[in-house]
């Protein structure tokens, strides 16, 4: 399968390894892995921010550039959720076209168990990891249900795949609330994102991981600037990169 | 014109008139019946006994009365000393101000709809003439039918004499008064009863 | 420039175990609405039948409200209409002078809350006592309630201890729940019996009977409508259900969506006035006729004031009810802030979107969606526009977009420590900034070798 490799702006600037581990996997997975480097931002913090005619350039010209290939797959379940679900609110994205690519458009866990079916990968990460399901991941996506939904609950492939990880130790934990990151929300609001955050933290600590685990960079890179500033707490590691261990590695 | 005209024309110029009336819920069928009724009384504060025949309604009354009773008057609404018969309580006269309710140890009366799915007991204005008595009594003790237990709060509704609001007031009461506002601590009698007892009497349905 | 919730939010809980205090207590509430809800196996459909039936009622709720008062009338009570806070105000004023008032026994209502009644009450010379507890202590406080439900949630007991044992004498150190319960209990016990009105608020208004529905879990609102001869209710326009049936949907939802309780200790059904008393209906508009009129928001008005959006929000809940400096705190109060109160515009930019309200709201409110559509209608900040159209700017060119990526690598040894004017410092604050990410994933890729197959 022909894959287009869709690098939100934060692993293009921040986080490369995890693009990398990205095309690897889904190489592993048996697919042609094509990345345009004139790929810039899909337009979330824009909509996040209310700027919607920014936020609408920047959708089309995600479009465009990404019209040609038969499937779009992404390490980000906040930036899969925008393509596929917010573009309308833009006003982008409505046209037969539009509507075709966005339903194409996959985040990396999703893709693997749910268009792949594929959950063996033959990783290896021997250690206790508990999982951040990322708020839009979660509730936009539908990968996995949050805890306030008792009826009619869906699996998680983040969960599925880390199940399938040799040695790994899967850390539960009752609370699965946002980590206070929240895009424009992290700086807008610094001290109550950082209180969201520490909380998490705290819990996941509690319960003995080691390292936390989360389909998007953004939520772990707030952790992780938590946890190195406050010196307790697992160490982020985003999924792609701890499935791309072991055979994958 | 008037804030009333303004109010209803803005309204009316708002209103869209568009979405139908969904219609009545059916519900998912729910577990019903006495023990039911009784588990979630207990899960709210409250105490269910029964179910007795009704000519044993007295008798029954009288034993929890006894539980109860703390110094002060017990008073029977005139329908619940109907169905009661003799026994340690008196009827209030009509004319007595809500303050008289003041130092009520026990207050009976009769419900007329139970409901097992949240412990409620409709109490009727027209059995509750008095209207400040089951709320400032300490320990309230409610009558109910038992083959009027309901399984959900729609057939309680359904299940409503004709004449239920005609009496200016009907209360569901689900448990004794409660309040849980310092710290979540839950702590039972807030300001009305401290204790709520239902007994069920006569034929189960 | 800072939000002013951030900064009452670093005041109101001012330490991290305030922090974890308050949002365990509120987390409570909604473990035990999860609980509440899963025993119920239509909750899904029950809750899209709620929001069926407000859709229905907002869309036809000038006929409603004229059967309401129609049907109200009929059955004795008075129907007053209020357009805005300062008619409340006036109305209830005049009311209660008319029945020569001096002491109000009142139950919660956040209406009245939204519409400053007690304060101005008081100024009128007469005496307003809060009977709720939770109500009662911040009343005592000299504060405003930080929840809708749980008024008092941000105070510890060892506070509203040494709060009775000022205003009521208890003993000094008395912090046991149930014996301070017990005092307010004795304290409030005289008030309702000296009351000459009382004052409640209305959970439903049902059309086809002209009855007012009023839910809690202590009696105190049945005490004010019973011993005084005079009951005002005060009610939002957008209080109403159709019929009696309808009634049911809304009362198994709201408690359960509330604490987790199957139902209210008491919901009482009241349809006119008791033998020898009065009662007064007073429907209040303040903004939500304009909010009727605007379809893009007026599914807010579906609100039944449950709590479940608050106790779900880890905002709120790191927050604390005073950091949103409004008559409702929450992803609701966030939401109706820009509508009814212009100095809560900037509030629906205190939420992370994480979407937990809209999943637990029982009448299915879009309360995340709703606060996303504020921020694209609401004028941003200069500033904020300005750096945002900069933003897309480079984004839109793949070399400024490279350029740029490089120059904050380069500067990435700067970024990282304090200055003025350090573009990073609200990351900084609480934060480290990220490792730096040694090169950019397009020049990694290049490096890699293209199209590499397994």
């Amino acid at each position: 399968m022909e894959v287009g490799l869709f690098i939100p702006c934060y692993v293009e600037q921040l986080s490369p390894e995890v693009g990398l581990a990205t095309a690897r996997l889904l190489e592993v997975a048996g697919c042609t892995v094509h990345y345009d480097p004139q790929q810039t931002c899909c337009g979330q913090p824009f909509l996040n921010m209310g700027a919607t005619a920014s936020g609408a350039k920047l959708a089309r010209r995600h479009l465009q550039l990404f019209e040609r290939y038969e499937t779009v797959v992404c390490p980000s379940g906040s930036c899969t959720a925008t393509v596929r679900h917010r573009y309308p609110e833009l006003g982008v994205g409505e046209e037969p076209a539009g509507r075709a690519l966005r339903a194409r458009t996959f985040e990396l866990s999703e893709f693997l168990v749910n268009q792949l079916s594929r959950s063996h990968f033959g990783s290896e990460f021997p250690h206790r990891v508990a999982l951040l399901q990322s708020c839009h991941g979660l509730r936009d996506l539908g990968l996995g249900s949050g805890s306030e939904q008792v009826h009619g609950r869906r699996s998680s492939p983040a969960e599925e795949l880390l199940l399938a990880v040799r040695g790994l130790t899967f850390v539960p934990t009752a609370r699965d609330e946002c980590c206070g990151f929240g895009g424009t929300f992290a700086v807008k609001f610094p001290e109550v994102s950082a209180r969201m955050g520490r909380a998490r933290l705290r819990e996941w600590a509690e319960a003995g991981a080691e390292y936390v685990t989360g389909t998007d960079v953004s939520c772990l890179l707030h952790l992780d600037g938590l946890r190195r500033k406050e010196g307790f707490g697992p160490e982020p590691i985003h999924l792609a990169e701890l499935l791309a261990t072991g055979d994958v590695a | 014109m008037t804030a009333r005209d303004d109010i209803l024309a803005r309204v009316a110029a708002a209103a869209t008139h568009r979405a139908s009336h969904p219609g009545g819920h059916t519900p998912a069928t729910l577990e019903t019946g006495f023990d039911r009724f009784a588990s979630r009384l207990r899960g709210v504060g409250g105490e269910a006994h029964g179910p007795v025949p009704a000519w044993s309604a007295g008798e029954a009354a009288s034993r929890v009365v006894a539980l109860r009773a703390d110094g002060g008057s017990i008073f029977a609404a005139e329908s619940a000393a109907d169905l009661l018969g003799p026994g340690p309580w008196v009827v209030p006269p009509a004319e007595l101000a809500p303050i008289a309710f003041e130092d009520v140890a026990v207050a009976l009366m009769l419900g007329t709809v139970a409901v097992a799915e949240n412990a409620a007991v409709a109490l009727l204005g027209r059995e509750a003439p008095q209207r400040a008595m089951p709320f400032l009594c300490r320990h309230l003790i409610l009558l109910v039918p038992a083959n009027s237990i309901v399984p959900d709060q729609h057939a309680a509704q359904a299940a409503l004499p004709a004449d239920a609001f005609a009496h200016h007031h009907l209360t569901w009461i689900s448990g004794p008064s409660k309040t849980a506002d310092i710290e979540q601590t839950l702590v039972y009698g807030a300001h009305g009863p401290l204790t709520l007892d239902v007994i069920a009497y006569g034929e189960v349905a | 420039m800072t939000q002013a919730l951030e900064l009452a939010a670093r005041r109101t809980l001012p330490d991290e175990g305030a922090v974890t205090r308050h949002d365990g207590a509120v987390f409570d509430l909604r473990r035990r609405r999860d609980l509440a809800a899963a025993e119920v196996p239509d909750w899904e459909a029950l809750r899209e039948r709620a929001a069926a039936l407000k859709t229905h009622t907002l869309d036809h709720l000038d006929t409603y409200l004229e059967r309401f008062e129609a049907r109200a009338t009929e059955a004795g009570a008075v129907v007053h209409w209020a357009e805005d806070a300062a008619d409340l105000r006036r109305i209830a004023t005049e009311l209660l002078r008319a029945h020569k008032v001096e002491r109000v026994a009142k139950s919660k209502s956040m209406l009245t809350e939204e519409c400053g009644l007690n304060a101005h009450l008081e100024s009128q010379g007469i005496h307003v006592v809060d009977t709720d507890l939770g109500e009662r202590i911040v009343q005592l406080q000299g504060e405003p309630p930080s929840h809708i439900i749980v008024p008092a949630i941000h105070r510890s007991r060892a506070e509203i201890g040494a709060l009775f044992h000022e205003r009521m004498g208890t003993p000094r150190g008395e912090t046991d729940p149930e014996k301070l319960t017990r005092a307010a209990r004795r304290d409030l016990r005289s008030r309702f019996l000296s009351a000459q009105a009382g004052i409640t608020g209305v959970n439903f208004a049902v059309a086809e009977t002209g009855s007012i529905v009023v839910c809690t879990n202590e009696g105190n609102a049945d005490l004010g409508m019973s011993i005084p001869r005079l009951h005002v209710a005060c009610m939002g326009l957008e209080k109403l259900v159709p019929r009696m049936e309808d009634l049911p949907v809304f009362l198994r939802l709201l408690a359960r969506s509330a604490t987790g309780q199957p139902i209210t200790a008491y919901t009482s059904v009241v349809t006119g006035p008791r033998e020898g008393a009065e009662l007064h209906i007073i429907v209040v508009d303040n903004g939500r006729s304009a909010l009727l009129a605007d379809p893009g928001h007026r599914s807010a008005l579906g609100c039944i004031r449950c709590g479940a959006c608050l106790n779900t929000c880890p905002v709120y809940r790191r927050a604390g009810g005073h950091a949103y400096e409004g008559p409702i705190p929450g992803p609701i109060g966030a939401v109706l802030a820009p509508a009814l109160h212009p100095a809560g515009a900037a509030l629906p930019h205190a939420s992370s979107l994480c979407g937990s309200c809209t999943a637990v709201c029982p009448v299915r409110i879009d309360l995340h969606d709703q606060l996303l559509a504020w921020r694209r209608e609401l004028p941003r900040p200069r500033g904020e526009a300005l750096l945002g159209w900069l933003a897309a700017l480079v984004l839109r060119s793949p070399s400024l977009y490279r350029l740029a990526g490089r120059l904050g690598r380069l500067s990435w040894p700067i970024l990282g420590v304090r200055f003025p004017g350090n573009p990073a410092a609200s990351w900084l604050r609480g934060r480290k900034l990220p490792r730096h990410p040694g090169a950019s994933f397009a020049s990694r890729w290049a490096r890699r070798g293209q199209g590499t197959g397994p």
